[in-house]
């Protein structure tokens, strides 16, 4: 096996390329206007059980995306392929759905030409990693879990992309996007341990300090004891945070708000968290996987989402920006929240700092039960603890937690500094591990 | 794309086969798949997205010294063919220089067949206008209720045609279509607001399927039960009997039944995601899943369902087989690589990957739920204190599929046999095999109905599998129902 790096053959699309293209594209349609989009991506993964691979994939997929209009119709049409006759088929095909489309009032042209600023979005030794690399990172892990007659369960994954958007406007944006990733779930016979990464570069996957991570979290769990459901002092690791606060964020539509069928409706500029609490936008930070642009070809944006503990922004679409005069559309691809005054540093302290707490690794399955007031349901998952005197004293069974980020996000006792932190249900994003009061666990499982 | 008359595929396909066959591989396949989706979305009287994509490309699997490697391309061109057969090959010699077992399959036939869609109206060929216009009518009708302050709508359309070619001499063609359509009105009330729904089943089958839904009819039902909803009293927590609707029995059978029944998910292959499953195969043949009222079926032969597709991802004919008999567990879903582990000697045919730039994982089978002697009437008349549901709602349950949540689109108070009011904010928390083990009545054949799902998340990287799950309405004694609201 080629172990120095991997073939990109045939190449992703250049920036040339996806300019010949757009060119292209634009010069056969005939609408008043015409945006054109580009996601083209090489992209593989290893998987593995019980300590052996059990799928090893490698998949180029390239798409391009035409949105062609006549006035307020408008219609889209995608393909993969990218020959001339794909192309003109494709503007036929979205300049006919247009054609037939209903008015829509809604509709706004695409953005005129942007200045972007560059973005760390991409990273050489991502782009030229291939199957041998992946392989290397998961020998590394199932042989830590082997050394310690554990079960290995995981993915190292690693991809490359181009992506661009061009308008009849004059708006062209393109840049190459990078994504490697890391999780492993440790099996102890019947307990589980688990850690994740993802990141622009492979090479800060850190695969050794997790999967000891892993692993100490799952020979911590071999003996369980239940606790009794009931409200309970929390310790939530950053991954827990994340799925928490990624639930929070993705019911910030300002169309949702202005309608009334927002948990946040009439809460703009007030208090929804502990006032230590800030929320930001920050597409430039090199652990967070922030673009340069987005979808509608727009700059992304350093931006403040919750300052202080008040909502001071909403997510706009275009329409809805425009009609609430908004000329800059906040973004919000790269979210770090951090806390005001004295944080401890290390999740380490956070558990020495503890009487009695139930130290949470992840939640898993969070879906929203009353979209009113933004009550959540979900499971602890792969390692979760009680905490007494500062130290850990044992595992417990999982719970099932009935809880509103904006309750428990206001009992908040103590937090650390941000770190990265990612599960396989939300994004990226950068947060501390904190300590909440009063959590409340309404069901115990069977493990 | 006609599969069988393209000429060009069947030489992409050889040339592929013919480098894995070169290689020393043991087995290999290939899939080319020719993917057209529209779907035209609405909201708030309006038409704010219509597309239509074409999604091709082919993807190899090659098992070489018992370990897989599978690569992928959407440039479907006889250049690209050997690079990634090449590919496929070397990854697959990467995972076997570190395999430990080998993967030996499970026998299959050969097959060489072609299977279509039955259906009356290609839904292609529909008009946009004709669609945009129901559509925008929906949304009418749903705005003249009073307190109504949003609606949406939408249609999707799927056409797959895909070639699969096997080193092992089966060549498969198919023509399949995939159908459905929703609308939802949304109410406020007293600072609240709550959503009521309308979902065609997810079928296989023509434009009929639209046509047959009616949907200006229910319209108005929806919109003034969006109202009514989100008026209705809260629900006092406590133990109910409940009775369910097949629409919301889909849901709970796919997450507390399908889930667990898949083989992978109990050998541990989906650990580190999806979770495992608490029917382990020590329990198969003798654990107590439920109530002997709870027969479990699953059925890929039933036409217009969503994994009666003739044969599966690994070439495997289709088939009907029993999950849950009498209430014992009696069989898991699986493919020909998970089959053997368990000492059987073929695959239920249940591998199935979401595109051709994926590879093919075991899912779901179209499990149903068998239908008992009862009316719906005759369920109710028999609850005293109870709640009756219908639809989807807020579903969350842990890895091993134990612990389990569940919402519903609406729900009314059963007192004394009868269904008085809606009621809101129901949630009902149980454990499977208590659950399943509180059934004591389902409905007759004739209350039975199908309900398919599109979106069923699985495997890493992610993929959707699609499966139909049929039930008759059914009844569940003393499960606890809990509030909905924060910190309940």
């Amino acid at each position: 096996m080629n172990t120095t790096g991997h073939k990109t053959w045939p190449k992703l699309t250049s920036r040339e390329e996806f300019r010949f293209l757009a060119d292209l594209v634009l010069k056969h349609s005939t609408g008043d206007h015409t945006l054109m989009s580009l996601h083209d991506q090489q992209s593989g993964t290893t998987r593995f059980a019980n300590n052996h691979i059990v799928q090893n994939v490698d998949t180029r997929r390239g798409s391009l995306r035409v949105t062609v209009a006549f006035g307020r119709r408008h219609g889209t049409a995608g393909t993969t392929d990218f020959t001339a006759g794909g192309l003109q088929e494709a503007v036929a095909k979205a300049t006919q759905i247009a054609r037939l489309s209903p008015d829509d009032p809604e509709y706004l042209p695409p953005v005129e030409r942007q200045q972007y600023t560059t973005s760390p979005t991409t990273r050489p030794e991502t782009a030229v990693a291939g199957p041998a690399r992946r392989l290397e990172y998961t020998n590394e892990a199932i042989g830590q879990c082997r050394m310690e007659n554990l079960g290995a369960a995981g993915i190292v994954s690693s991809s490359v992309a181009t992506v661009g958007v061009a308008a009849s406007t004059g708006l062209f944006a393109y840049e190459e996007r990078t994504d490697a990733r890391f999780s492993l779930t440790v099996q102890a016979g019947e307990a589980t341990g688990w850690a994740a990464a993802a990141h622009r570069s492979i090479d800060h996957l850190k695969i050794q300090e997790r999967t000891l991570t892993a692993i100490d979290k799952a020979k911590r769990g071999l003996e369980t004891r239940e606790l009794p459901p009931g409200r309970y002092t929390v310790i939530l690791e950053p991954a827990a945070v994340a799925g928490l606060w990624s639930s929070l964020l993705r019911t910030l539509d300002a169309k949702a708000y202005e309608k009334g069928t927002s948990a946040f409706s009439g809460k703009l500029g007030r208090l929804i968290v502990d006032k230590r609490l800030t929320l930001r936008n920050l597409p430039a930070h090199e652990d967070l996987l922030g673009c340069g642009f987005t979808a509608d070809g727009l700059p992304t944006v350093a931006s403040n989402w919750i300052t202080d503990g008040a909502l001071t922004q909403l997510a706009h679409d275009r329409f809805t920006a425009k009609k609430q005069g908004i000329d800059k559309i906040p973004t919000l691809d790269a979210p770090c929240l951090s806390g005001r005054g004295s944080s401890l540093p290390t999740l380490q302290e956070l558990i020495k700092s503890a009487e009695r707490a139930i130290l949470v690794t992840n939640f898993w399955y969070i879906r929203t039960v009353n979209p009113t007031d933004l009550t959540l349901t979900g499971m602890t998952r792969d390692g979760t603890f009680l905490v007494e005197n500062g130290t850990i004293v044992s595992a417990v069974k999982n719970f099932r937690f009935h809880e509103s980020p904006l309750r428990v996000f206001n009992q908040v006792a103590a937090f650390t500094n941000p770190s990265e932190a990612i599960t396989s249900e939300t994004g990226k994003l950068l947060v501390p591990a904190m300590t909440l009061r009063e959590f409340n666990f309404s069901s115990v499982t069977r493990f | 794309m006609p599969a069988q008359s393209n000429p060009h595929q069947d030489e992409l396909a050889e040339l592929a086969l013919k480098r894995v066959l070169a290689s020393g591989a043991e087995y290999g396949d290939i899939r080319l798949l020719d993917s057209t989706t529209q779907t035209i979305r609405g909201e708030d009287r309006r038409i704010a997205s219509i597309g239509e994509s074409q999604d091709s490309g082919f993807g190899i699997r090659v098992l070489y010294h018992g370990a897989w490697g599978f690569a992928a391309s959407s440039v479907c061109s006889l250049e690209e063919a050997p690079r990634v057969a090449e590919l496929a090959i070397e990854i697959a010699k990467g995972s076997a220089s570190v395999a430990s077992e080998r993967v030996k399959l499970a026998e299959e036939p050969v097959h060489r067949d072609r299977v279509v869609t039955a259906r009356r109206i290609d839904p292609f060929s529909v008009s946009i206008e004709k669609k945009t216009a129901l559509l925008l009518e929906t949304m009418e009708a749903v705005h003249r209720q009073a307190g109504i302050v949003r609606s949406s709508v939408s249609l999707w359309a799927s056409r797959d045609c895909k070639l699969f070619v096997s080193t092992e001499g089966s060549r498969l063609e198919f023509d399949l279509l995939a159908l459905s359509g929703d609308f939802d009105a949304t109410a406020v009330h007293d600072g609240r607001f709550a959503t009521r729904s309308f979902n065609t089943p997810h079928l296989r089958m023509g434009y009929e399927l639209i046509e047959g839904a009616n949907f200006l009819a229910e319209a108005p039902r929806i919109a003034s039960q969006a109202v009514e909803k989100v008026q209705a009293p809260i629900t006092e927590p406590g133990l109910y009997d409940l009775v369910l609707d097949p629409e919301h029995l889909s849901l709970t059978m796919h997450e507390s039944c399908g889930h667990p029944s898949e083989l992978d998910r109990a050998l541990g292959y989906e650990a580190n995601y999806a979770g495992t499953s608490f029917l382990t195969t020590d329990k198969r043949g003798t654990f107590r899943y439920g109530s002997p009222h709870v027969n479990l079926v699953a059925d890929n032969r039933e036409p217009e369902t969503l994994a009666a597709t003739g044969y599966d991802d690994d070439g495997v004919a289709c088939q009907q087989w029993d999950i849950v008999r009498d209430g014992i567990f009696v069989g898991y879903c699986t493919n020909r690589e998970v089959a053997p582990k368990i000492g059987e000697t073929r695959s239920r045919g249940s591998n199935r990957a979401d595109s051709w730039g994926s590879v093919p994982i075991v899912r779901i089978a179209n499990i149903g739920l068998e239908p008992g002697a009862a009316t719906l009437d005759e369920l109710l008349a028999d609850v005293k204190r109870g709640i009756y549901i219908e639809g989807h709602g807020s579903y969350s349950i842990d890895q091993r599929r134990y612990n389990f949540q569940f919402g519903g689109d609406a729900f009314w108070l059963i007192e004394n046999g009868k269904r008085s009011h809606m009621v809101r904010d129901v949630v009902y928390h149980g454990i499977t095999p208590d659950f399943w083990g509180s059934c004591d009545g389902v409905a007759d054949r004739s209350h039975r109905r199908r309900y398919g799902f599109i979106t069923c998340g699985k495997g890493q990287p992610g993929q959707s599998g699609w499966m139909t799950h049929a039930a008759s309405h059914a009844r569940f004694r003393n499960v606890n129902v809990i509030g909905g609201q924060a910190g309940s």
